[in-house]
């Protein structure tokens, strides 16, 4: 393998584990935090997971094209940003523990949830948790009592009779509602979003958004005038939480523009080109607790209220199916009755043989001939079995559903009168009270609604029971052994059931806006209930269940939006810094500048939890006045309140120029401030394989020089810098070459010590980065 | 049990007009026996019991061997002597209904034995659900012997513990019985039987041995919730396998008839069709349900098993919402003493949420509601209403006699109506607090606790407990009362009582602040992890008096100052005394004015310290002079109430 000679005589690092052919060229590149598992997104937008060892798990094609792709701190599961806006997320854990028989469980890569927030292409996404070192000072720790008095929650209703395909999807999205729910045990985590169109997302466990914020709508006042700055034509390139939740960088490309106070000046381009973004997300760090709390009801809340939807509408086609089917097989007796040419209803005729006056041909001729007796034991078997689906479905899901949802929003009720706490995040009272009332009513519409169908099943049968008996008595059969019913109820049916159907429109969502007729009792016992402290609308006993539900919807959407307003507002933006300018177009994806940002422990400092920020990214060539092969290292953007108060701006930045016949293809951030370079030689005739190298760098080493924060009028941090760039000596490092022309992207694991890098003839190749190849080189001699 | 509830099924109808028609057959008819059993019924549905038990007797008497009732429970009947087991089983539970449980089961044992005899499964089952019943209502020092003697004659050491353990044997059996018959209202009663065992006790492992044997001792709330609640709803749609007739034919015609008047009812009989109009398909939820009443009556009595397992368990939201399902969806069908128990519970629910004005004229339309059946439910809300709100104006006097009034209540034996006897001592070591005589208080408490550890009544231990903590903080003794409070605490925790655990830590909390300032952090660290269940469960009173205790807490704090941060403690002020005020509590609120007169005083804020330093004064006069306050109330004084009720 090791072609280079030269090298042989030095320790070569960075141990090759393997050297394999990949089918199609790879776009994104991601390790898990946890595992040795590679996650990577193929140009035609296939997502598959690899094992170190290169045994593939699975693959899936969400079937849209993918922009970006992150792993769950807890490396259970991806989340995934598409051309559409959508973030989805995929579960890994299920085909994990399918250790030895990859591939073989069909559920691998499910999608557990979606969720639109954006409207352009999520470009990059960052998926941050809480760190442990935060997690000593508040010792509040609040208890789900959820799973303490209700068992697991009920889940999406079976659509019975749909084939395999869809149903396996069902089958998959069961555990997931229990899985992501359950997120009591998890640590608090933000995943954090960024779009085409400038605009950044937030969601605390992927699932609850909690904020968005967009980056033109910020604007920096400028020092020492009255001017602001604000943005236009932003595109977001990469966003990076820090460790405590409380700050957030952002890197993005756009339009710098300087206004006035006085409308009367026009607005003028400062500068477009990259810049970078520090935003104070505080409220996350500050308030993880209260929002751990809401995140995990509210998602629930959210889950469940999936589950009535599902449930109705599972209810609503069986039923009206059935119905349909019912109606079919009675409608020749319309006809007869035309044909014998009476004037007269099915009802009526019916109704004539219900009380023995006379038997009319039309009906017997239905009864004995078209019907018979198999045809009336098939429909009530169809319709009846109908009824006691419907009832099932509502013992299982439904009711059990509305019930937990009525608890989780008592607690959230709860939650929300400890003002002092939970006014800050938005939480508010009067809206959760009413979200609180309406999932009760919900409640009680559950057991109208469950009356209304027993009953109509009921009724039914007994119709059909009498049915058997007149076809019995009409051929003169004996009839002793058939079931008893009760010729009152038969009126009764066939007075408001033969031809209209309650179940069906209760459930419909297409009638949410007719009333119901409530019995005058029903409604004189509600209006008096509300002295006893009962619903003071008494108005929802005119609403169909579905109405209800939409309602109680609503209700939900207002009270959670609350909160998600509320911490959009208070994310504000500290400081900005432009880094870069790039020519006016804007990038295509073929020339996307490689960058990185990372945190790392500032163990320079004496004390601890104290994090410094590396950005690092190349600067394209045509930025630069020399044309040169720069990348860029700027530290300390962040603002850290206690260096501020020691009165020292820790913002320092250095460019790297890269040896020459070099230019840098990736580049990412690893571990203890070492920044991993991939080099591509610029040299290659195309026929040659290429060559190209990877090499490591100790960044803090670098001369890192003072960069004022102070935004001056159209200056790019990186000119000041360009007269002491430090020059790149691949000598003095770490640096194994690639007998390969690589390209981006350059995926290392800082916490497993691996980088997987593409070659550009779709190859992949995997290096330990912490061991080196001489020894296994010395074993094989 | 079924033929009760099948006789309920009709319409409501006067007693004596009925009577008449009954005496008239007696004499025209002297051989048909079945007219005393159904004057036996309509007695028992007047709550005329004295009634029923000699119209039960004199049927046993004419009837016995002969035959007499024809509807029995069994579709298969057997011709012959198999009445006598049923007619033992009546009697059992009338016997029981006077609370005589000795007699009732000896009678029962009886019925057992005959119905053994006559392998009559059906009234097996039913018999040995009311001995369960029975066993679980009445405490156990009364029936342990019986019950030792009747099923495992071994066992004659009736301790209380080995009598809950074969309660749950019997419970477990009796279902069993009644799944095996298919008697899907029996399982769904016996499953209610089984949730209310499971609410209040331990589930214990039958053979608890081994090292494998769970030494989780705690109640399991998932198991009442799923399987005895929630299976107990599936009878709506089992109960067709069960009999199919079990409408009476012209029920409904009765019904339309009655209705006439109203258009619901006219619909069924006017002549016009209504073909397809679909505004129509409604009125078909106004008709008279077709689902039989007992049925209807057992789903809806889960409901109030729901309510109450709430208001345990603490779900403010969940206890208000499921009595409000009882009482929209089955109040038409439940039997008159569950509905004035839902009202009673709405009216609780009223008073301790939105306080006494909301709760009292409540009340008083439930009184004009349930007049005379079911006053006992209402009477004793009242009573303790009026105990609630007279010790929270400090009217000790009117306190002291209205707890007497509700000792009187309750049964004179022993080991009936223990519920009643220990709501009553509880009220009264109560009172004793709020007079300052700790001592009786504290004798008082202890006797109680005595008294709950005999019957094994772990749930009322808790709060007797916290009690016994209550008392010895008000007098002053914080450090002895920490114990009390911390076996409190783990009491709940282990019944999973949140809500009277929530108020336990809040008395922690205030143990723990009166023991010194140093322990202000950690009084309020308990406090805020109680704070999500007293917020979101908390009647007005516990959210209140914790929030005077943050506030205290926050005052008492060495590194908290009140002029930085003066907004957090004076919110919570704020809100206490609004609280307080709502419940007239004048004591607490008087306090809560005090503080915040201070809190003003030290932010320099004069006018509004004061205001506040009024409504002190307001609320200090007001506690001096409590009758003045009871006359001014608004047309029904208290002791006017009070003759009335005598």
């Amino acid at each position: 393998m090791e072609t280079d000679a030269s090298d042989s005589e030095h320790v070569v690092p960075f141990q090759l584990q393997f050297d394999k052919p990949i089918a199609s060229q790879v776009k994104i590149a991601e390790w898990n935090p946890e595992k040795d598992l590679l996650a990577m997104v193929t140009e035609d937008s296939k997502i598959m997971l690899h094992r170190f060892n290169w045994q593939r798990l699975w693959t899936i094609s969400p079937g849209k094209s993918i922009t970006s792709l992150c792993w769950r701190p807890d490396g259970k599961a991806i989340a995934v940003g598409l051309e559409d806006g959508t973030i989805s997320l995929h579960d890994v854990e299920a085909s994990i523990s399918f250790t030895s028989l990859p591939c073989i469980n069909n559920a691998s890569g499910k999608l557990l949830r979606s969720l639109k927030s954006h409207t352009a292409p999520v470009v990059c996404l960052n998926w941050e948790e809480e760190s442990e070192l935060n997690n000593t000072g508040n010792s509040l720790v609040f208890e789900d009592r959820t799973p303490r008095f209700f068992p697991p929650a009920p889940r999406v209703p079976r659509t019975p009779g749909v084939v395999t395909s869809d149903a396996s999807f069902m089958d998959d999205n069961e555990d997931s509602y229990r899985q992501l729910s359950n997120s009591s045990y998890q640590r608090f985590n933000i995943l954090c979003s960024g779009d085409k169109d400038g605009s950044i997302c937030f969601s605390i466990f992927g699932i609850f958004p909690i904020g968005k914020v967009n980056v033109h709508k910020f604007s920096v006042p400028v020092s020492n005038s009255d001017k602001t700055q604000h943005l236009l034509n932003a595109s977001i390139y990469k966003v990076a939480l820090s460790k405590d939740l409380c700050q957030l960088i952002v890197l993005f490309s756009g339009d710098l523009i300087e206004s006035t106070a006085a409308a009367s000046e026009a607005d003028k381009v400062a500068g477009c080109g990259m810049h970078g973004l520090v935003l104070d997300t505080s409220v996350f760090g500050k308030r993880k607790n209260e929002l751990h709390q809401l995140a995990q009801q509210a998602s629930n809340i959210e889950d469940l209220t999936e589950v009535i939807r599902a449930s109705l509408s599972v209810m609503s086609k069986q039923w009206t199916d059935a119905v349909q089917s019912f109606s079919q097989k009675f409608v020749s007796l319309d006809t007869l009755i035309t044909d014998h040419a009476l004037d007269s209803s099915p009802q009526e005729e019916f109704l004539s043989l219900l009380g023995g006056a006379r038997t009319s041909p039309a009906v017997h001729q239905f009864l004995v001939n078209t019907l018979g007796e198999a045809g009336v034991k098939r429909v009530s078997k169809l319709v009846c079995g109908a009824g006691k689906e419907l009832q099932r479905v509502v013992h299982d899901h439904l009711q059990p559903a509305a019930e937990i949802i009525a608890f989780r929003m008592g607690e959230l009720r709860g939650l929300s009168r400890w003002r002092s706490r939970f006014q800050v995040i938005g939480l508010d009272e009067t809206l959760v009270a009413h979200a609180t009332e309406k999932s009760g009513m919900m409640l009680v519409q559950v057991e109208r609604f469950m009356r209304v169908l027993t009953s109509v099943e009921q009724q039914f049968s007994n119709f059909f029971n009498w049915l058997l008996k007149c076809i019995k008595l009409l051929m003169q059969e004996p009839s002793d052994q058939l079931l008893p019913y009760n010729s009152e109820l038969v009126v009764i049916f066939l007075k408001f059931l033969y031809n209209q159907d309650p179940v069906r429109e209760l459930l419909d969502p297409s009638e949410v806006d007719h009333p119901v007729q409530a019995d005058l009792e029903t409604m004189q016992r509600v209006c008096d209930l509300v002295q006893f402290g009962g619903f003071s609308d008494t108005e929802y006993l005119r609403r169909t269940l579905a109405k209800e539900f939409q309602q109680m919807e609503s209700s939900f959407k207002e009270a959670f939006l609350m909160p998600f307003t509320t911490i959009s507002r208070k994310i504000h933006v500290v400081d900005l810094l432009p880094l870069f300018p790039l020519p006016s177009l804007p990038l295509s994806r073929s020339n996307v500048i490689p960058m990185s940002i990372s945190y790392y422990e500032d163990d320079s400092e004496a004390n601890e939890n104290n994090f410094n920020d590396y950005i690092c990214f190349r600067v394209p060539a045509e930025s630069l006045s020399d044309d040169g092969n720069y990348i860029g290292i700027v530290r300390g953007f962040m603002h850290d309140q206690r260096n501020l108060k020691r009165g020292y701006s820790t913002l320092e930045a250095v460019l790297l120029s890269m040896p020459a016949g070099y230019n840098c293809a990736d580049l990412s951030l690893y571990k203890d401030t070492q920044v991993v370079l991939l080099l591509n030689g610029m040299t290659n005739a195309p026929e040659t394989p290429g060559d190209a190298c990877m090499m490591i760098i100790q960044a803090n080493e670098l001369p890192f020089a003072p960069v004022s924060r102070s935004i001056d009028l159209s200056l790019w941090k990186m000119h000041h810098l360009q007269d002491s760039s430090a020059c790149l000596q691949t000598e003095n490092e770490k640096i194994r070459s690639i007998p390969y022309s690589v390209v981006a992207p350059l995926a290392v694991s800082a916490t497993r010590g691996v980088a997987c890098v593409f070659a550009a003839r779709r190859r992949a190749l995997v290096y330990i980065l912490e061991e080196d190849e001489d020894e296994v080189l010395e074993t094989e001699a | 049990m079924q033929l009760r509830s099948n006789f309920m099924d009709g319409c409501s109808f006067p007693l004596n007009g009925f009577e008449v028609i009954l005496n008239r057959i007696k004499k025209l008819a002297p051989e048909l026996h079945r007219v005393h059993f159904l004057h036996y019924l309509t007695c028992l549905y007047h709550d005329d019991y004295f009634g029923a038990l000699e119209n039960l007797r004199r049927f046993f008497d004419y009837s016995v061997g002969i035959g007499g009732f024809d509807i029995t429970p069994v579709p298969s009947r057997s011709k012959g002597f198999e009445r006598y087991e049923t007619g033992l089983l009546c009697l059992g539970m009338l016997q029981f209904h006077f609370g005589h449980p000795k007699q009732a089961l000896e009678v029962l044992t009886e019925a057992v034995r005959v119905s053994q005899q006559q392998s009559n499964d059906s009234c097996l089952a039913y018999t040995l659900a009311t001995i369960c019943t029975l066993s679980s209502e009445m405490g156990s020092s009364s029936t342990s012997g019986m019950l030792g003697t009747s099923y495992s004659p071994t066992a004659t050491i009736g301790t209380s513990l080995y009598f809950k353990q074969q309660l749950f044997v019997l419970l477990r059996e009796a279902l069993k019985r009644a799944e095996s018959l298919k008697l899907k209202r029996l399982v769904a009663s016996n499953r209610l039987a089984m949730a209310k065992f499971d609410l209040m006790n331990v589930q214990r492992p039958l053979l608890s041995f081994g090292p494998k044997a769970s030494m989780k001792l705690r109640t399991c709330p998932v198991t009442v919730c799923k399987q005895e609640l929630r299976s107990c709803l599936h009878l709506v749609s089992e109960y067709g396998s069960e009999s199919p007739t079990m409408t009476i034919e012209g029920a409904f015609s009765t019904a339309w008839l009655n209705n006439l008047r109203r258009p619901m009812g006219a619909s069924v009989l006017s002549l016009d069709n209504g073909v397809g109009e679909s505004s129509n398909a409604f009125q078909f939820c106004a008709q008279p349900s077709s689902i039989p009443r007992s049925v209807l009556q057992l789903v809806g009595s889960s409901y109030l098993v729901r309510a109450t397992a709430w208001e345990i368990y603490g779900s403010a939201s969940l206890a208000r919402v499921n009595s409000l399902v009882f009482a929209t969806c089955y109040l038409d069908a439940s039997s008159s003493s569950d509905a004035a128990l839902v009202h009673a519970k709405l009216i609780q629910h009223l008073a301790t949420f939105q306080g006494y004005k909301d709760a009292f004229s409540a009340l008083k339309v439930a009184e004009q509601k349930f007049l005379s059946i079911s006053r006992p439910v209402i009477l004793l809300l009242k009573l303790q209403l009026l105990h609630e709100r007279a010790l929270h104006r400090g009217n000790l006097k009117l306190a002291l006699q209205l707890c007497n009034e509700l000792g009187v209540l309750a049964s004179p034996f022993n080991g009936v109506d223990n519920q009643l006897k220990i709501e009553a001592s509880m009220r009264h070591a109560r009172t004793l607090l709020a007079a300052k005589q700790y001592r009786q208080a504290s004798e008082v408490a202890q006797s109680l606790f005595c008294l709950c550890y005999q019957f094994n009544m772990q749930v009322e231990n808790a709060s007797v407990l916290l009690l016994l903590a209550e008392i010895h903080k008000k007098s002053g003794n914080a450090v002895l009362g920490l114990p009390y409070a911390l076996a409190s605490l783990s009491f709940c925790q282990s019944f999973n009582l949140d809500l009277l655990e929530a108020s336990a830590k809040v008395t922690l909390a205030e143990l723990w602040l009166s023991l010194g300032t140093n322990h202000a952090k950690r009084a309020l660290t308990l406090l805020h992890g109680a704070f999500p269940m007293v917020l979101g469960h908390g009647g007005l009173e516990l959210r209140a008096r914790a929030r005077l205790i943050e506030a205290q807490c926050y005052l008492c704090e060495p590194n908290y100052s009140v002029v930085e941060d003066s907004e957090i403690v004076l919110d919570a002020l704020k809100q206490a005394s609004d609280e307080f005020e709502v419940l007239e509590y004048h004591e607490m609120a008087a306090e809560a004015f005090y503080l915040m007169a201070m809190v003003y005083n030290k932010l320099g804020q004069l006018e509004e310290r004061e205001e506040a330093s009024d409504s002190f004064k307001k609320h200090i006069l007001a506690l001096e002079n409590p009758q003045e306050e009871e006359e001014e109330d608004e047309d029904e004084p208290v002791s006017e109430m009070l003759v009335e009720k005598n």
